[in-house]
């Protein structure tokens, strides 16, 4: 059952921007720096000895917001497939439950996640050997750069597609959205229980791992909650 | 004109913007607040408010301000697009140019009231804070009004968008895609004053230069402001003149 309904889920999604606004979304956060090195590239260079290292920091920090924002976006977008024609109602009639349906939502979505951080991944790599950054190439904090924020993500992603999933006016979660990237922005001033702080992979005790493990659990509560919320709730 | 605009208000009022206009005064509340900016500029003689302003300005009129326009504007366009709103609407003996001015309009005031209630919020944030200079009446004016005047543009280009797509998530992204670069794009001289979604953050940013009735040149003003909104009103504007409906 739950194949097909993924199947179901690819296919409602396409032709819609959604496989586009996946590639933009690493694409733009690589290309900020693209403009940021054209412009001051010798500036840039002096500033680490760590050239590589500089450079994936740069990146980093837009991550988080670009994260923050696409995953809003993406959740409405995929919300207001079946909001807007009054599909839900469909799509609840035919022989599934719809715990698995709201499973299906969110596999779609974090898969979706994952391409843009596989993508991040490939985008800097290229850029960075474009720079010519140096010999000795960190693949591993190439890797930790570009999928702890995706995994530190997940009760943001979960919380987005519970609200979106629920509400008729697809202006609350996009407000709930515009919140999360102000609260990203000012990472660096929030207490560490804010989930939306860690995508940054700041914490108070300097380990980014923290953020991915408490992410990885938080997202899992999160996304129960909200399932069975969605499980309870009339369908209009 | 003011029938349609009043239909406009009508339909807006029980949809759900109150919450989404108090967005404005909370993220100034929780700027404000959470910003320690006094500890680092001790020593410097300045108006406590100014150390408020800049760091709510930055947050607000950098990001805040700009994305949530395009809100507003799908918000107005949200009752059309639900179950042939369009047809109903341009069925009426009104022009399609009045239906859009009209819109434009309100989006617009909604703008003006969210910024009235941001300064709310900063006035709300120094009194918490226990500020006991001056309130710094012009600049707070001259930033109020003058960040209200840089999205002019943003929120013809967000309506006609807004107006385009059906869903929500659409003409956010659009937002969205433009406003990130412009964290990039204040940092540098030379790109910053032609940005257009960069211009609420140079509007509001209150260290500018205080002689002109903005923070802003009035070449800039005029150029990049004046020149945006006309290119995405008139845009807007033809787009729904053409548009099936």
């Amino acid at each position: 059952m739950m194949g097909r309904l993924l199947t179901a889920d690819f296919l409602k999604i396409k032709r819609k921007g959604l496989w586009f606004l996946t590639l933009l979304g690493p694409f733009g956060v690589v290309a900020l720096q693209m403009v940021n090195y054209g412009v001051r590239k010798d500036y840039l260079l002096q500033q680490s000895e760590d050239d590589w290292g500089y450079f994936l920091l740069n990146v980093h920090s837009f991550t988080p917001l670009a994260i923050v924002l696409g995953i809003a976006i993406l959740t409405s977008f995929i919300a207001s497939i079946e909001n807007e024609t009054n599909a839900w109602k469909q799509l609840i009639a035919l022989p599934v439950s719809k715990l698995t349906v709201y499973l299906s939502k969110f596999t779609v979505l974090a898969i979706l996640l994952f391409l843009a951080s596989t993508l991040l991944m490939i985008f800097s790599l290229g850029y960075g050997l474009f720079l010519n950054l140096g010999e000795t190439i960190p693949y591993l904090e190439l890797a930790k750069f570009s999928y702890f924020p995706a995994l530190a993500a997940l009760p943001i992603l979960a919380l987005q597609l519970w609200i979106a999933s629920v509400s008729h006016n697809q202006g609350i979660p996009i407000t709930v959205g515009i919140f999360g990237v102000i609260f990203a922005y000012s990472s660096y001033v929030l207490p560490d229980w804010m989930i939306w702080k860690w995508p940054s992979l700041m914490n108070q005790w300097n380990e980014p791992m923290i953020n991915v493990m408490l992410g990885v659990g938080t997202g899992i509560l999160l996304y129960i909650a909200g399932m069975i919320d969605f499980a309870r709730r009339d369908v209009k | 004109m003011s029938t349609i605009l009043r239909a406009e208000w009508f339909k807006l009022r029980k949809s759900k913007m109150v919450p989404i206009i108090m967005a404005g005064p909370i993220i100034g509340l929780f700027i404000g607040l959470s910003a320690n900016l006094e500890d680092n500029m001790q020593g410097i003689e300045m108006n406590e408010w100014y150390i408020a302003l800049f760091s709510m300005n930055l947050t607000y009129a950098l990001l805040f301000l700009p994305l949530i326009t395009g809100v507003f504007a799908s918000l107005i366009c949200r009752y059309e697009h639900q179950s042939g709103g369009w047809k109903q609407l341009l069925a009426l003996p009104v022009t399609r140019g009045q239906v859009f001015v009209a819109k434009y309009v309100l989006i617009t005031l909604l703008v003006m009231a969210m910024q009235i209630l941001y300064l709310g919020s900063v006035f709300a944030v120094g009194m918490l804070k226990g500020y006991t200079d001056p309130f710094p009446m012009e600049i707070v004016w001259k930033s109020i009004v003058g960040g209200w005047v840089a999205t002019l543009p943003l929120v013809a280009l967000q309506l006609w968008m807004s107006i385009m797509f059906k869903s929500f998530a659409a003409p956010f992204a659009v937002n969205v895609i433009f406003t990130l670069p412009s964290i990039l794009a204040v940092n540098s001289e030379r790109i910053g004053p032609y940005y257009p979604w960069a211009q609420p953050f140079s509007m509001m940013y209150i260290g500018g230069n205080t002689d002109d009735v903005f923070f802003v040149p009035w070449e800039q003003l005029l150029t990049v402001v004046g020149g945006g909104f006309i290119l995405f009103f008139l845009g807007g504007y033809y787009y729904f003149q053409r548009k099936a409906i």
